[in-house]
């Protein structure tokens, strides 16, 4: 029994550094657009050019993607832009999406929780796995930090994960727990898990997990269930 | 197009050719269809060539020709900026239409109906509320749509769909079978302007949130079938 709960804890430690870690990649963004968007009077879509070099220090490790996206209204000539790199054939490039709100294309990223809960609640925010059909088409895990400009919501900052580099990270840590072991999102969505009937992107309905968070995600044991959250973060570990 | 209208089109600038010029030129090539749908332009330097003007000046033609949606431009291997014919005259529809025949579109429909009919059955067992929340605002925005309105709102409807199956390769599909005949499925000739198609996002918005795959798969099925009954009477009438 020790021995399970040690290596359950030992999983919730290393789920909670590999956040951590994406997070702590993310710190030095917030100010570094903050200033760029002060420092000039009317920052165009052009000028974030300038954050290349900064985004792309980023990548490497789990994070494939990442840079500023920014809050309608905060550009001089584009209500909707991105700043985001990713490697294409190992260089750098900055995306290019289609944000012209008249085209049969445009995708609104205003409702994505990416971009609406560090808006809304000024927390950073894990959203995922989800399908990011605005920029890859591949199922990921998306980290953003709120960016302000002077004391309003400018933006957010993020990275980019991919489900399958996860699943190959913190699989082996699952395997170890005996038992069926799933890494779950705050609404009970499958990150990674060892039982094929609760496949990566279904939702677990049983327990009530968006419950659950809402009532401070405490440890929970019971009927051979135990429900622990990976540190500070939007993760869970369920070991059934 | 004609070797010699290619050239007149490129032909150099005076030097007070700025990016306006190069832009109005453009737009004109595009929307008079000497660049067709899905061509590709030469590159920024070979443009600033035929222009006789800084690469710089092209670029920023290009990049206004990108939010007008005239061109969209892609990186990497097979990368490059490829026009994108506008799709606001029942003519240019007309034209698609006419150019499709009755076999590949009922295919086309099938095919669609396949991929779509999965990710909405999948969607109904794996759509959280944040997602239910999402598909009714893509569901909303079809009642108020117009035009290329409509267009974006079915597409983004459909990907939607997709993407709450958590399905990459769906969506994937999705994107894809969008884009054929060049996005014909979903102009709004196909809806008769009618409230139909928003029923339809309704009662499949419905049936996701009651986690009632079966349901779902059905009401997209019939969807996209009446759809393209649509479209087939349309393309007879031609």
């Amino acid at each position: 029994m020790a021995d399970a709960r040690n290596a359950r804890g030992d999983t919730v430690v290393a789920v909670s550094d590999l956040v951590e870690e994406i997070f702590l990649a993310l710190r030095p963004m917030p100010a570094a657009v903050a200033n760029m968007l002060e420092s000039a009077s009317g920052v165009g879509a052009r000028a974030l050019d300038a954050l290349a070099p900064l985004a792309c220090s980023t990548l490497g490790g789990l994070i494939v993607g990442a840079g500023f996206v920014a809050a309608p209204g905060v550009l001089v000539d584009r209500q909707f832009e991105l700043a985001w790199w990713k490697r294409f054939d190992g260089t750098p490039n900055r995306l290019i999406a289609d944000l012209d709100p008249t085209s049969e294309k445009f995708f609104d990223y205003t409702r994505m929780p990416w971009f609406t809960v560090p808006r809304d609640t000024g927390q950073r925010q894990i959203t995922g796995p989800y399908v990011d059909f605005l920029c890859t088409d591949d199922y990921t895990l998306t980290f953003t930090l709120p960016v302000r400009r002077g004391g309003a919501f400018a933006g957010v900052v993020g990275a980019d994960v991919q489900v399958r580099d996860v699943e190959r990270v913190v699989m082996p840590h699952l395997r170890g727990l005996g038992g069926r072991a799933a890494l779950i999102n705050n609404q009970g969505r499958v990150i990674v898990s060892t039982n094929a009937r609760q496949a990566t992107g279904s939702l677990v309905r049983n327990p009530d997990i968006p419950g659950w968070w809402a009532a401070g995600a405490q440890p929970a044991t019971g009927d051979g269930t135990s429900l622990r959250r990976c540190g500070d973060t939007q993760i869970a570990l369920l070991v059934t | 197009m004609s070797p010699n209208v290619r050239s007149a089109m490129f032909a150099p600038l005076d030097q007070n050719g700025r990016v306006e010029t190069v832009i109005a030129r453009l737009v004109d090539a595009i929307t008079l269809g000497l660049l067709v749908d899905a061509e590709q332009l030469p590159s920024e330097t070979e443009l600033a060539g035929q222009f006789g003007v800084a690469t710089v000046t092209v670029r920023e033609a290009l990049m206004a020709l990108r939010q007008q949606g005239l061109i969209e431009t892609r990186r990497g291997r097979g990368g490059g900026s490829f026009v994108r014919a506008p799709v606001n005259s029942a003519r240019t529809w007309h034209d698609r239409l006419a150019a499709v025949s009755l076999t590949d579109l009922r295919d086309l429909g099938d095919h669609y109906a396949a991929v779509a009919g999965t990710a909405a059955r999948l969607a109904a067992d794996r759509a959280s509320p944040d997602d239910v929340a999402r598909l009714e605002l893509a569901a909303a925005d079809l009642r108020s749509a117009s035009d290329t309105a409509v267009a974006r709102a079915e597409r983004l409807f459909h990907l939607e769909i997709a993407a709450a199956a958590q399905s990459p390769r769906l969506t994937n599909a999705e994107a894809q079978l969008q884009g054929e005949f060049g996005g014909l499925l979903w102009l709004p000739i196909g809806h008769g302007g009618g409230p139909g198609a928003a029923q339809a996002h309704a009662a499949i918005t419905a049936a996701v949130a009651a986690n009632d795959g079966e349901r779902a798969r059905a009401a997209t099925e019939k969807h996209i079938f009446d759809t393209v009954d649509r479209l087939t009477d349309l393309r007879l009438s031609l």
